[in-house]
């Protein structure tokens, strides 16, 4: 108890202000990263089964199997049966060919369906969320339906043999992202009708959908039914899994956790140089203390537990207020992104917790007791002669400790080698540049300083006279710039990479299958509304008969709907923007004057298919046959939302098949019902509507960057902190000689001056150095953990530097007002 | 009490061996007091710090209350310091951080003491200073402030006191009413004092009077201001 009592009256003499708050930081930094990403990472898998309506699907072109449907009920498993297909509805003399959608009374197993009563509005007042879809008799539609069958909710629409009443409006089904293939307005009806309407029967092209989701039995009985399922499935079924449903958010997500853990990791690394600082500071006011204390004849023995139990109470207790403060703040984040997250957030588990109290104690093991290690070893003659001083663990020593403490964190708390390499080699080398430049700096300073005026030749003697402390300070400016400068570069290289999806007319419609006679009317259709295109692309429907000579087989046929179906081959003469080869040759590098045309398939597709380079198809274009060889396999950018195309050819070979057109355009909202009358006047032109998607993308998009804005904060805050333990390192020393300087009648300009020149020198010098590593660690972050491609950052150069020297010169200035507000004496005796 | 015996102290520096004291020897028995004089760097403090088991001389030997101290380990002196010993210092060293209560009663705590804050707080009184318990050192003048260093020397009740030059930092005013607490307490509690001192009148007071300069010990000097003239001048 004598330990705790002996460190609160420590603590309430103001003494230990920055360790606590070092401490508290880094842990709160890390806590709330590690709840925020914990329970985002459960929100996720939520959110993914929601983007799937069920925790799994098999999408199947045949009828789902009776037996598994028995096998669900007995096993109690959730189950739900989808159909999807085209067909014409009616009322009275309009149809139109709608994507119809009949579920069973359990749809959604998973998320919700959003409906309303009120066409085309926005207002989420009048939208209901509702977890089952439409009684038998009814069918909810898409609200461009409505005006293209002239009907209103309540009228009544045919289909095949039966009338069903139009009672809602459908806004948004849980599983529609990624949809690419509905082309008509959604009519979504029950299960239970279809038999009535008999639009079904053999050979009618249908995609069953079977969900499945967690029941009664729990994750194992899941678990062993969907392994039961999975073991029957043909080549006619697929199973989906939640990783796919999402793939449209996934890279954002993916991004956006790295960066919250890279700002993390950035937060740990800052926290611990502050509590270094902090602590070191702390260590040279203890020495008299213990000196006082042995002159009393406390044992050495005695001495070491007093601090070992107080910096155990400081770890319990600095933790402690820590994981709350973190608790805190991953709620205020959790606020800023709960938009897009289900409404139920589910808790976290136990680990964030430990992980943050272990951050506070391994941040102390390897921070602070380095830095009082030597205190029980200090002579009690101390108390009568100064000169009587027991050397600190020598820097070295304390700066492997550290380093060690920090790779552990960072290591652990990522799990990220490159991560972890990436931020330690930025900050030493950064360390190791300031060392080494640091004091050649300085010696430069001293000689350049010894030609200037009075405040400068006496601030660049005094840097030079309190080198090694300059250096130590040096590196915590140093430091906490570089990694505030490395957090800001990839968050600005990432929002730029979003900025597509957070641009407000980012294309959000496609039009396919505009024929050339057409397109000059289609073209003025979308100019009389000021809306415009992405550039029309042409585009030629071919089939693939044969690989290498031989037939498609059926076997093949069954295995991939691309051997089925008419493909669309582009061309074009540069690599388009956004494509990357992946292998093989581009057409500049190839002799294209041979008997062969080269083709350059997607490279996913090709794998898909069974096709390498060097391949010889053979494509059928209304009954006309050309070959080409695979020349080349592509990946595709499907982020920036222009056409892309699976197979494309060079120019000169496909321009005089019969071809369509197609482009991408942004439709706002309020123009909506162009689609339908452009659908009304080019019936044969196609639609994809990806506005719902696309909306929904933009939302997670724009509270993922908030998040990271909020996270940007905390970090911000933890290099403040690591700037105020470095400038208070040496404060002390300054206030006395300031104060004796004023004593000597030292104007104030004189002063200030002398602390403002060697302040802001300290920090422009520190600002040039965290260029250095900034722009290191940029690099492998870069390369290795975002995808981005390297760039220099010449800002960096400019900004570093000035910004150091601006930031570093106010906090130190600001801190030695003291010596030139207060008299003098007043100054001395409060050291 | 206090057995000093031939202890030399030498200092190895660059420039060679350095010798601080040499051949002192004393004898002081309880209740009495001593006090060290001579100019400024003739080896008073080293002298003190050695006497109070702070620091080990080269040769010779020092005895406690009957304990050798020069043959014990650090731990063995901690030990004798802890019962024995009490410290009064020209700069006071009081913890700024602490209230004059908590300081006075921080020894009493660090030995067990369950009544250190009843102790201390009568202490205080003793000294003057029942009004001022709550005060941080700050906000005390330096007579006041070493008045709390007395009450926490007295308060551990120790054998021997040890002081540094008490009233070095002080007024002369301020420091002969240190000099009348030091002494009126040494009397009422019994304690052997030992003290260093530049001021003839302080020396005066005491009972014994060793007097050494460059390390030599001088013989007994009645007139110590002449001594200290002398080395000035």
């Amino acid at each position: 108890m004598q330990a705790l009592r002996m460190l609160l009256r420590t603590w309430r003499g103001g003494q230990l202000n920055l360790i606590i708050w070092s401490l508290v930081l880094a842990v709160a930094v890390v806590t709330s990263v590690s709840l925020l990403a914990e329970r985002i990472e459960r929100a996720l898998t939520a959110q993914s089964s929601s983007f799937l309506a069920a925790d799994l699907v098999i999408r199947s072109s045949k009828p789902i199997d009776p037996q598994w449907i028995a096998g669900a009920l007995e096993q109690q498993v959730e189950s739900a049966q989808v159909l999807t297909f085209a067909s014409m509805v009616y009322h009275q003399d309009d149809m139109h060919l709608a994507s119809i959608k009949a579920v069973e009374a359990s749809y959604p197993l998973r998320g919700l369906l959003r409906r309303t009563t009120t066409p085309f509005t926005t207002d989420p007042s009048l939208i209901e969320e509702i977890d089952y879809g439409p009684a038998q008799g009814e069918v909810w539609v898409d609200a461009r339906l409505l005006p293209l069958l002239n009907i209103e909710l309540g009228d009544e629409i045919e289909l095949g043999e039966i009338r069903l009443k139009a009672t809602q409006i459908v806004v948004e089904e849980p599983d529609s992202g990624g949809s690419f293939g509905a082309f008509g307005a959604r009519v979504l009806m029950n299960y239970g009708d279809i038999e009535a309407a008999g639009i079904i029967i053999p050979g009618s092209r249908v995609t069953y959908r079977y969900l499945m989701a967690e029941g009664a039995s729990g994750t194992d009985g899941f678990a062993n039914y969907s392994d039961w399922v999975e073991e029957q499935l043909d080549i006619h079924d697929r199973l989906i899994t939640p990783d796919e449903a999402q793939a449209s958010i996934a890279d954002t997500m993916d991004k956006g956790r790295r960066f919250l853990l890279l700002a993390g990791s950035i937060g740990v690394v800052l926290a611990g140089i502050a509590l270094a600082l902090a602590s070191h500071h702390f260590a040279a006011g203890q020495t008299r203390q213990v000196a006082l204390l042995k002159s009393w004849g406390i044992a050495a023995s005695r001495v070491r537990s007093l601090y070992l139990q107080q910096s155990l109470w400081l770890g319990v207790g600095g933790s402690a207020i820590g994981l709350l403060v973190g608790f805190a703040f991953s709620e205020i984040l959790i606020a800023v992104v709960r938009e897009w997250l289900p409404i139920s957030l589910p808790m976290a588990g136990i680990r964030p917790w430990i992980t943050g109290l272990a951050t506070g104690l391994l941040c102390l093991a390897g921070f602070t007791l380095p830095a009082i290690w030597h205190l029980p070893a200090q002579s009690p003659l101390a108390v009568l002669r100064d000169d009587v001083q027991v050397e600190p663990v020598s820097s070295v020593a304390r700066g492997l400790l550290g380093i060690a403490a920090v790779a552990a964190l960072l290591f652990w708390y990522s799990n990220n080698l490159y991560l972890s390499l990436a931020i330690l080699a930025g900050f030493g080398l950064t360390a190791l540049a300031t060392v080494v430049l640091g004091l050649l700096m300085l010696r430069l300073g001293k000689n350049t300083g010894q030609k200037l005026g009075s405040i400068w030749r006496l601030a660049s003697s005094n840097l030079w006279r309190r080198k090694s402390q300059s250096i130590i300070q040096m590196v915590g400016f140093s430091g906490a710039i570089a990694l505030l400068m490395i957090m800001s570069v990839v968050r600005t290289s990432l929002i730029d990479e979003w900025r597509w999806q957070l641009a407000d007319d980012a294309p959000n419609h496609f039009l396919l299958n505009v024929a050339p006679y057409e397109l000059e009317g289609v073209r003025d259709l979308v100019t009389d509304q000021n809306l415009e295109t992405a550039g029309w692309y042409s585009m030629v429907r071919g089939r693939l008969t044969q690989i290498n000579g031989e037939g498609i087989s059926d076997e093949q046929r069954d295995k991939h709907e691309s051997f089925r179906r008419e493909l669309n081959l582009s061309w074009t003469t540069e690599l388009p923007e956004g494509n990357k080869l992946t292998a093989g040759k581009w057409w500049d590098e190839l002799d294209l004057s041979g008997d062969i045309a080269p083709v350059s398939l997607e490279d996913e597709l090709a794998g898909e298919l069974g096709l390498k380079i060097g391949d010889e198809l053979t494509f059928s274009v209304g009954g006309l046959v050309f070959q080409a060889r695979v020349a080349s396999t592509r990946s595709l950018n499907w982020d920036n939302m222009t056409p892309n195309f699976y197979f494309l050819f060079p120019e000169g070979l496909l321009e005089n098949y019969p071809r369509t057109n197609m482009t991408s355009l942004y439709i706002p909202p309020q123009q909506k019902l162009l689609v339908n009358d452009l659908l009304r006047q080019y019936p044969t032109v196609q639609v994809i509507e990806l506005d719902k998607i696309i909306d929904r993308i933009r939302s997670i998009v724009s509270q993922v960057t908030s998040g990271l804005e909020v996270m940007t904060l905390l970090i911000l805050s933890c290099g403040v902190l690591v700037m105020f333990a470095a400038v208070s390192l040496s404060m002390s020393e300054r206030l006395q000689e300031s104060a004796i300087l004023r004593t000597l009648g030292s104007s104030r300009r004189l002063i200030l001056g002398i602390q403002w020149v060697e302040f802001s020198v300290l920090g422009l010098m520190a600002g040039l150095l965290a260029a250095i590593g900034a722009e290191a660690a940029v690099a492998m972050l870069q390369r290795f953990m975002f995808d981005l491609p390297f760039s220099w950052h010449p800002w960096l150069w400019l900004v570093g530097p000035v910004a150091g020297g601006l930031l570093v010169g106010v906090l130190g200035v600001g801190y030695s007002r003291k010596a030139v507000t207060q008299p003098p004496l007043q100054v001395l005796n409060s050291l | 009490m206090i057995e000093v015996s031939n202890i030399s102290k030498q200092v190895t520096t660059t420039e060679g061996t350095l010798t601080i004291l040499d051949g002192i020897n004393l004898s002081l028995a309880a209740g009495e007091s001593l006090a060290i004089v001579g100019p400024s760097g003739s080896g008073k403090s080293t002298l003190l710090g050695i006497l109070a088991g702070l620091d080990l001389p080269s040769s010779g030997s020092v005895s406690l209350n009957g304990q050798d101290i020069t043959a014990m380990d650090e731990e063995g002196r901690a030990a004798v310091r802890a019962k024995t010993v009490g410290f009064v210092f020209q700069s006071f060293h009081l913890l700024p951080g602490l209230t004059a209560l908590e300081n006075v009663a921080l020894p009493l705590e660090l030995q067990g003491d369950k009544e250190a804050l009843k102790t201390a707080a009568y202490y205080l009184q003793r000294v003057g200073l029942d009004h001022r318990t709550t005060h941080y050192p700050r906000q005390l003048s330096g007579g006041e402030q070493q008045r709390v260093a007395v009450a926490r020397a007295f308060a551990c009740r120790p054998v021997i006191l040890f002081a540094d030059e008490p009233t070095g930092n002080l007024d002369t005013g301020t420091g002969e009413k240190i000099n009348d607490l030091l002494f009126d307490l040494n009397k009422e509690e019994g304690t052997t004092l030992v003290l260093v001192t530049h001021e003839h009148n302080l020396a005066e007071r005491c009972g014994q009077r060793l007097v050494i300069a460059a390390g030599q010990q001088v013989a007994d000097v009645t007139d110590v201001t002449d001594v200290t003239r002398g080395s000035v001048a």
